[in-house]
């Protein structure tokens, strides 16, 4: 690039909280554009493993094949390994049949009912030929006892009644969530802008006490309250502010227009994400940088696009030069 | 049934290319970009990228049809400039951006779960 000038922005990043399946984080000194590009990535882009085929040997329950199907697909499986796994399409090993070992995960599942308690078939009965691919382990960490197995039971996929069985063999596939939502590593991912919140002083002490209180009970979000010894008005929580322009309303009722100044900051975004457990949250966003680099690297114009334009430019040239 | 394969909506289907130029044939230094198998997530971040560029006088895109995989990118820049440069420039300064917020947000994972 000639004479190094870049418009590129630096933007800065704040973790709030990071567990496993769950990241809130700032993103500051950047637009809507990145942000919003991000968010799209990470639920439609980033891609995870999930099963696409399923071959049924036996099935008496009392739910049709393409129903079990259906629900097979949409078990979330431990993914780290879909970034470097190929895509069935673009696998050269198997040539379009998506089954060998580079671009799939074959799982088997056998279960009866032999008994009058009724069965629950989960995710655990699906056996994985790949350790790194299994069904994902939801243990809720809040629990006292996190190794209690009553609690643990997986995701419930059908149940059977004494004699009923259940026999099949599933082929598990990357794909991403533009193709089928059971891809989508993301259970949510929000943004928000991050509010600037002004009282103007001079006007709030014009209220009486009565006044300050209807005024922040107007709010349907805990974003203000009262002093209880000083009986001033302060912002306690401006991200609780939904944009819903409640107060403001509230403040021109009450004869005191400006009485707050409430601004979006164009370049601040705070940032919510779950995962469903296919991957980490914090991976979930690093590999949607990742998959956006790779896209932008990908709408680079071709040296022939490049060469046939300058053929372009020198015939116009020659057109109007005479 | 006669619905499309999904993947349509993603793959660039054999001898298209991803992306083509045209030069606007009333105005120089203007030219439209058509870009395959692309949405607003490129669209939208190459326009304001675009729009930081101080030889850029023009740059939008659209996305023509929902059922039809494409976008085109408009750009019109001054004399100092062309389309395909400023084109190139943004795409090099996105590029820069990811990589410094992906080391940022390293760097934040790694203070993140030393402090807590
Ligand atoms: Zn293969």
């Amino acid at each position: 690039m000639e004479g190094g000038v870049s418009y590129a922005r630096m933007p800065r990043v704040k973790i709030r909280d990071l567990k496993d399946d769950y990241a809130k984080f700032e993103l500051r000194d950047t637009d809507a554009s990145i942000a919003n590009a991000l968010r799209r990535v990470m639920i439609a882009e980033v891609p995870t493993i999930a099963i696409d085929l399923v071959e049924i040997e036996t099935n008496s329950s009392v739910l049709n094949d393409e129903f079990i199907a259906h629900r097979l697909g949409l078990i979330p499986l431990t993914s780290q390994r879909a970034m470097s796994m190929r895509f069935s399409r673009d696998c050269d090993a198997c040539d379009g049949d998506g089954q060998c070992e580079y671009c799939s995960v074959e799982f088997h599942l056998l279960v009866k009912c032999m008994t009058d308690q009724t069965l629950d078939v989960t995710s655990k009965d699906l056996i994985s030929s790949d350790h790194t691919v299994t069904p994902v382990d939801f243990v809720d960490s809040s629990l006292a006892e996190p190794s209690d197995t009553s609690t643990n039971r997986g995701i419930i996929i059908v149940k059977l009644r004494r004699g009923q069985e259940l026999k099949l063999r599933a082929i598990a596939r990357k794909g991403i969530g533009k193709d089928h939502a059971k891809w989508s590593p993301a259970a949510t991912v929000t943004f928000m802008y991050e509010p600037e919140i002004h009282i103007n002083e001079d006007l709030m002490e014009s209220l009486t006490l009565e006044e300050k209180k209807e005024w922040v009970e107007s709010s349907p979000t805990h974003v203000f309250d009262i002093d209880p010894v000083t009986q001033q008005v302060s912002v306690v929580e401006p991200e609780a502010y939904t944009y819903d322009d409640e107060v403001l309303k509230k403040a021109e009722a009450m004869g005191k227009p400006g009485l707050v100044e409430i601004n979006a900051k164009q370049d601040s975004f705070i940032f919510t994400v779950e995962s469903t457990g296919a991957i980490k949250a914090s991976q979930l966003v690093l590999n949607a940088i990742e998959i956006l680099k790779t896209k932008l690297d990908a709408v680079r114009l071709s040296e022939d696009t490049v060469e046939a334009d300058d053929q372009f430019g020198e015939l116009g040239a020659h057109l109007r030069g005479g | 049934m006669n619905a499309p394969d999904r993947y349509e909506r993603f793959v660039v289907p054999e001898g298209t290319k991803k992306v083509s130029y045209e030069r606007d044939t009333k105005i120089i230094n203007a030219a439209s970009f058509t870009i395959e198998r692309e949405d607003h997530t490129i669209g939208n971040i190459l326009r304001m990228q675009l729009h930081r560029d101080p030889n850029v006088l023009f740059a939008g895109y659209k996305l023509p049809h929902p059922l039809q995989y494409k976008i085109i990118v408009r750009i019109h820049t001054t004399s100092q400039s062309s389309p395909m440069q400023a084109y190139n420039q943004s795409i090099n300064d996105l590029d820069r951006e990811l990589d410094h917020l992906k080391n940022a947000f390293e760097a934040e994972m790694a203070k993140f779960s030393r402090d807590y």
